[in-house]
């Protein structure tokens, strides 16, 4: 359980205790460095505990590829360790037309250089993946069996407790309220339940992360925007009906797929914001339907048990900021996932963890400068998708 | 007649169902789970883990009609010939037909009214001069929990409760639209307007836009914890009240009845010669294929066919916090946090039992004082005080917390909710230590299942509380999310191409 005790200090303070923040606490407790994660509310419980279960790396660019790819052997083996789930169950794109096509086939091929093994199939073997897939409209579907899914909670639960195991300090119900600066350098943080001396921070609050960054007094432009997006799961049918991830850009965006417990989850593009609302709405639950059950038909009979809401912490190329502010010594930036944070984490918490402790990394963090924003220097946009 | 009818039903409807490919006889108009119960079959279905289950207490009665599965039996309709077998909670139909599926339909009312029985009632009766309105009832009819009575009720004189529900819905004039059979999936702020979504009892997606929404929602029956408690043959009070007077039904021959308010259901039982035991303590039913005994906490056997739980109600806080209201605990439930007009913020009132437990006559009361506070913010000459002057006599019951015989149960027997989630599941998760429910929900499934909690949470609650020593009103209770009511997805698939896309 995690330690209700603030620490009166702490050579690392990460603020965030979603999956992010637990990941790099678990890296670098496991280095051996003193690291304390301070939780407004319980470990896991923002958009991590909202989050679908999506662990692709059918990604469109170099880095986000590479990262994922490490991403999958570190879920791979932490998942074997720490003995939860992960299956990897596959993404399966489905595509209608020439030029989804054409736009597919570009990303396979950067996804192959890496050695992600994505193939461009028929709608027929799309079909014998899901048996339950309509693949009237359906000309061809990118196929990647080493994709997955876990679940987020019990991913994250995992992770911080052998982060604890390591000895890192995970403190909830601790809100932080200030940062204490002089000349520039950081030399502690005041909290809900007192004040923690350190040097070094991580701001890992995602849809928060505009708010630390201006608590920090940080000048440099990161723009972090909370976005309300939705999702939906349904009553629990027969396991195996629905094994991967199934992605269908045509019909809204949407993503699907079976949770461990039977029933049928996911969301569409359907976005609103920025905002930190998160009630869910009657427009989405009338669009979630209309599009998955132009996916799978046999969903039209199956009940709507429930919809909820969460944030997409968007940045303008949907790509996270990643690294070091220079301005506040020692202050790190770990936000802005967009949607796809889940799965990166793993790898973000050895890319931070190596710039903490090394000042470099082998991962291609500079992708995710969060400098790059105010030099004009987007990326192309990173695929936002489950 | 029927091993378990009570009443001649009329021949003329007279149809021949099969279950598991034996034929029975059924009456047309009758619900599948009361044909069947009426031929004395109990055990409809089976859970994903294997337990079965019957009609009458929480859980989902998903069977195959005529070849198709997952059909809701609690509301399909017997037709002659008729091929009923039982599926597993998981079993759904992978080819579907695609039907034409009907247009959204689209209304515009002044007031909304969510609930029928007594409480909304009286608000259409108090606002329907003035005002439109349509009225929303789950059930196939009027009335709500005063329409399963059989005796005269305090307030409404010496009549049949049917007789006074028909009475005063008789007086509805053409202001007032009636939704029987209908769901609403929430309550929506559109700024202007609220947007209040129904389906009806043919699939129809209704968007009802409404300047005043009323939640006369009601109470649901309390889930009495023991072990097996939901077994084949466990009946909730309001689902042995529906079978008796409603349908003419018994629940069984001899019947035990437990829970805190026994005499809310043996009155009913003497009128109907149904013989009963009052058994204060249970510990465990068991059976075959459904009840055959009940053993209470000392051990002492009672042969029974059924059993009765009358453990009071308590306010359904689901469509309340989905709303948007807040709550607060009190007289040993949670209560919707209402200003002093009944609102839960502007434009959204509450009434009846859903405020608190109390006489029929009460709520009905309460309907019309709702009614009131609207008429006067439309501009009309209404008077609630007087109405809460009469509201004043009637002090709402308090319901018992039971304590929990947490360590004198087989946990894994006790069923806390009807999605497979035992007691001792709960219990072993806040013993290590997680006591926040929004955990808990994620790691048992608590709430999270057809139900969305209305049964379970309380009892989740509870658990919390005794083994933590936090008082209820400091637990953080999980909020509502729509849809309020399970619903298919191809209702609200329909239409949406014209603005997708």
């Amino acid at each position: 359980m995690p330690s209700k005790e603030l620490p009166g200090r702490s050579d690392i303070v990460i603020i965030g205790g979603g999956i992010v923040g637990v990941t790099l606490a678990h890296e670098l407790a496991k280095r051996g460095e003193e690291v304390t994660v301070i939780e407004k509310r319980f470990i896991g419980s923002g958009s991590t505990f909202r989050c679908g279960t999506g662990i692709r790396q059918q990604f469109n660019d170099e880095a986000n590829v590479q990262v994922m790819k490490r991403s999958v052997e570190l879920w791979k083996k932490y998942s074997e360790e720490y003995s939860f789930s992960f299956e990897q169950t596959g993404y399966l794109f489905l595509l209608y037309d020439d030029d989804e096509v054409e736009e597919f086939k570009q990303n396979i091929a950067i996804q192959n250089r890496f050695g992600v093994p994505t193939r461009l199939i028929t709608p027929e073997e799309a079909k014998e993946i899901v048996p339950l897939l309509d693949i009237s409209e359906v000309i061809a579907a990118s196929w990647n069996p080493t994709d997955g899914k876990a679940d987020p909670f019990y991913a994250t639960a995992a992770f911080a407790l052998n982060a604890e195991h390591f000895g890192a300090k995970l403190v909830e119900y601790t809100e932080v309220k200030d940062f204490i600066v002089e000349n520039g350098e950081i030399k502690g943080l005041k909290t809900s339940r007192g004040t923690i001396k350190t040097g070094t921070v991580i701001n890992a609050t995602n849809a928060w992360a505009k708010l630390i960054n201006a608590m920090a007094g940080i000048s440099v432009k990161i723009p972090i925007e909370p976005y309300k997006h939705q999702a939906v799961i349904t009553q629990p049918i027969k396991k195996g009906a629905i094994r991967p991830m199934v992605i269908s850009f045509k019909y809204g965006h949407a993503y699907l797929t079976q949770t461990a417990h039977g029933g049928v989850v996911g969301g569409v593009g359907y976005e609103l914001g920025p905002t930190y609302d998160l009630n869910p709405t009657y427009e989405f639950l009338r669009e979630v339907s209309y599009y998955f059950t132009k996916i799978i038909p046999a969903l039209r009979e199956l009940l709507i048990l429930r919809t909820w809401a969460g944030y997409y912490a968007k940045t303008p190329d949907s790509n996270p900021a990643i690294g070091k502010i220079e301005e506040l010594s020692d202050y790190y930036i770990a936000a802005g996932f967009s949607g796809h944070g889940f799965m990166m984490a793993p790898a973000v918490a050895e890319m931070v963890a190596d710039l903490v402790t090394k000042g470099r990394t082998s991962l291609p963090v500079e992708w995710y400068d969060p400098y790059r924003f105010e030099r004009g220097e987007l990326r192309g946009e990173a695929l936002q998708m489950g | 007649m029927r091993p378990l009818d009570l009443t001649e039903k009329e021949h003329s409807r007279k149809v021949t169902i099969y279950f598991e490919g034996k034929p029975y006889e059924a009456y047309e108009g009758e619900k599948i789970t009361v044909a069947l119960l009426a031929n004395g079959i109990y055990w409809l279905t089976t859970s994903t883990e294997g337990r079965k289950r019957g009609a009458f207490t929480f859980g989902p009665v998903p069977m195959v009609v005529n070849g198709i599965k997952n059909i809701n039996a609690r509301k399909t309709k017997v037709r002659d010939g008729m091929r009923l077998e039982r599926q597993g909670y998981g079993d759904f139909q992978e080819t579907v037909e695609i039907d034409e599926g009907k247009p959204v339909g689209r209304l515009v009312v002044d007031v909304a009214v969510i609930g029928g029985g007594p409480a909304g009632i009286g608000t259409v009766l108090e606002v329907q001069e003035h005002l439109t309105v349509a009225i929303i009832e789950e059930k196939g009819w009027l009335g709500g929990d005063l329409w399963l009575k059989g005796l005269p009720q305090e307030g409404f004189g010496e009549k049949k409760p049917q007789e006074v529900v028909n009475e005063l819905v008789g007086k509805f004039n053409e202001n007032v639209r009636v939704f029987k059979g209908t769901i609403a999936l929430g309550v929506f702020d559109k700024g202007e307007y609220f947007l209040v979504p129904i389906v009806t009892g043919q699939n129809q997606l209704i968007e009802i836009m409404a300047k005043r929404v009323v939640l006369a929602v009601g109470a649901v029956d309390n889930i009495l914890l023991f072990e097996n408690n939901d077994y084949p043959g466990v009946f909730r009070r309001s689902d042995a009240l529906e079978v008796i007077n409603v349908w003419g039904i018994a629940p069984g021959r001899k019947v035990a009845v437990v829970g805190a308010f026994p005499e809310e259901i043996t009155a009913e039982l003497e009128r109907w010669g149904i013989d009963y035991v009052v058994v204060p303590n249970p510990k465990r039913v068991e059976g075959r294929e459904k009840v055959e005994r009940l053993i209470d906490m000392n051990g002492h056997s009672y042969e029974v066919d059924a059993v009765i739980v009358a453990d009071g109600r308590r306010p359904d806080i689901n469509p309340i916090t989905q709303a948007g209201g807040k709550l607060k605990f009190k007289r040993g439930y949670y209560v919707p946090v209402l200003d002093s007009q009944h609102r839960i913020r502007d434009g959204i009132y509450v009434a009846g039992s859903a405020v608190s437990i109390k006489p029929h006559y009460a709520n009905y009361l309460e309907g019309r004082l709702v009614g009131a506070y609207i008429l006067r913010e439309f501009g009309f000459e209404a008077e609630p005080c007087t109405y809460e002057e009469r509201l004043k006599d009637y002090e709402p019951v308090a319901v018992p917390v039971h304590k929990l015989p947490l360590d004198e149960f087989n946990g894994d027997d006790v069923q806390i909710c009807g999605c497979d989630v035992s007691l001792g599941k709960v219990d072993n998760v806040v013993k290590s230590g997680i006591t926040d429910l929004q955990i808990i929900k994620r790691l048992t499934h608590l709430a999270m299942g057809f139900c969305q909690g209305r049964f379970c949470l309380f009892n989740g609650a509870v658990v919390v509380s005794q083994r933590t020593g936090t008082p209820m009103d400091r637990l953080d209770i999980p909020v509502a999310r729509p849809p309020l009511k399970n619903i298919r997805m191809k209702v609200t698939a329909e239409g949406v191409e014209e603005y997708a896309e």
